[in-house]
């Protein structure tokens, strides 16, 4: 039956599976091998210390989550305000795209001390390094979606009498969003990314917070139930976008079976 | 005017009465020594023709001689660099807005299926699309497209994205359809095939068209006159008149006075490489 495609039930059970012996081989391996606990501590207690610090968790991870999410929101909306000036305003196309991109090469997560001092210990800093994070991939997305229109199409909306607005609202606005979904994949991880290198660096909320305390005290199966709650959250986020491309793409013709 | 033939004894339509009122019918567009110059190259030359009302009228000439400028240029999506043209009578100096407009690639919104990429034109006129609603699947029975209404633009083949792009043209029921070499990218059967339906298409309302090929074929089988174009830049080698009666079939292609006319045509492009 090979090539057969497979039922969803049988790839979550295979998944499943596949995650179970992972963590049987972690959970006896690494005991037998004598990795110490603060090296390596085993699944059990990982979810042992999760569920002990649960409180505490969901605490520092409203806080990341709110940073993260404040500072995607801005990144989509000036990412595509940005887009939308380089696409619609001539002049200004040689001078914003050559200042993004040289400010893209700055390495933001090594600025990042710079915002704490600008921007103080508290969610104001965060919210920068998430958004800064998230903004290029949305902005560079827009710029494509909004702005690669087929000429031909271009004409015959110009001679339909199409004014530049309903060409935006029926034409280029729906022809970015694969482009921006596509986009916040990307811009989600990294803009948790920058929430939590911001934690790092200054202030007393957020999962960075909690995973530097778990490092001081080197009570490592902290820093992993930390990792496992953010790997979700993230997984999480990933999905919510898959979804809605599911519902909001559905014309797309399908890549699975091809 | 087009008035329909009496029925002949086996009950079919007499062919349409040809040329009879060519003098009186309107002109719809008339270019007048234009010329077009792009950079240091000119594509066109002092190109002149003239387009009546419910005619169809095929351009046809060698790669890069100006076709599709032509085109723009009588759309008044681009500037002429000299000459005019005229859209009945007016000069034309931005897009004309009652125009249909056909391309070599379909152009169609994948996010849409047939109906709603055929309501596109309704929707960018700013009228509503519900309107058109029954129009537009009139057209889409009309293009043989029937059942498709829903489909999107992925799962047609080629000649029928290229036939919804038509039935889309067709819409706004346009006083001039401009076609830029429209089957160029088709397969040579469907391509023949497309030429049929076209004139199908075209005799159920006879919209006045231009229409832009390589084919002299094609040119021969779908125009009431063909003006053969020079090579670059581009004006008129010869104005052909093709008096076959419609409507024209495969049988029409074997027709003596089918071959004369083809040949005449191909004469007149092929002179062009010798000189």
């Amino acid at each position: 039956m090979i090539g057969r495609p497979r039922t969803l039930w049988w790839r979550t059970a295979g998944l499943l599976a596949g995650l179970c012996a992972f963590l049987a081989i972690w959970q006896y391996g690494a005991p037998a091998a004598r990795v110490p606990g603060y090296i390596l501590p085993v699944p059990i207690a990982i979810a042992v210390r999760l569920w002990q610090t649960l409180p505490v968790q969901i605490y520092h991870l409203s806080a990341t989550a709110a940073t993260t999410l404040i500072g995607l929101a801005l990144a989509l909306v000036i990412g595509v305000l940005l887009a939308l000036t380089v696409v619609y305003v001539e002049p200004l196309r040689t001078v914003i795209l050559p200042v993004l991109a040289g400010f893209n090469s700055i390495p933001k997560l090594a600025i990042a001390p710079l915002f704490i001092i600008w921007f103080g210990l508290g969610a104001e800093s965060k919210v920068v390094l998430a958004f800064l994070l998230g903004l290029f991939p949305v902005f560079v997305n827009s710029v494509t979606g909004l702005g690669e229109i087929e000429h031909d199409m271009l004409d015959l909306a110009r001679l339909a009498g199409g004014s530049e607005f309903r060409v935006f609202t029926k034409v280029r606005l729906v022809n970015a969003v694969p482009y921006l979904t596509d986009a916040l994949k990307v811009a989600f991880p990294l803009a948790i990314a920058g929430s939590v290198v911001g934690e790092f660096i200054g202030g007393s909320r957020g999962v960075g917070y909690l995973i530097l305390s778990g490092q001081f005290n080197l009570d490592t199966p902290l820093v992993f139930a930390t990792l496992v709650l953010i790997t979700a959250f993230t997984t999480a986020g990933i999905g919510a976008v898959v979804l809605f491309e599911r519902a909001v793409l559905a014309w797309r013709p399908s890549r699975r079976g091809r | 005017m087009c008035t329909i033939g009496p029925l002949a004894a086996d009950g079919r339509l007499e062919p349409f009465v040809r040329d009879t009122t060519a003098l009186s019918r309107a002109v719809v567009i008339k270019v007048e020594a234009l010329t077009k110059v792009f950079g240091a190259s000119a594509a066109l030359g002092g190109f002149s023709f003239e387009v009546k009302e419910n005619e169809f009228l095929t351009v046809v000439g060698p790669s890069g001689c100006g076709k599709s400028t032509t085109l723009r240029l009588v759309a008044g999506l681009i500037p002429a660099t000299a000459g005019k043209v005229y859209f009945r009578g007016v000069e034309v100096a931005a897009p004309i807005q009652d125009i249909g407009m056909v391309f070599q690639s379909p152009v169609l919104l994948p996010w849409r299926n047939t109906l709603r990429n055929v309501l596109f034109t309704a929707e960018m006129a700013g009228r509503r699309p519900a309107e058109y609603r029954r129009r537009a699947l009139e057209l889409i029975q009309l293009a043989g497209l029937g059942g498709f209404e829903k489909s999107y633009p992925h799962e047609l083949s080629g000649g029928m994205q290229q036939r919804t792009a038509i039935c889309r043209a067709l819409l706004l029921n346009p006083a001039l359809l401009l076609m830029d070499e429209p089957f160029g990218a088709l397969d040579i059967m469907t391509r023949e095939k497309m030429a049929f339906e076209l004139q199908r298409i075209w005799s159920s309302n006879r919209t006045t068209v231009v229409f832009v090929t390589h084919s002299i074929t094609e040119a021969v089988l779908l125009s009431d006159r063909i003006v053969a174009m020079t090579p670059r830049p581009g004006t008129t080698k010869a104005v052909v008149t093709v008096d076959l009666p419609r409507p024209r079939d495969v049988n029409t292609m074997s027709d003596r006075r089918f071959v004369e006319i083809a040949a005449a045509v191909r004469e007149n492009i092929a002179a062009q490489w010798v000189e």
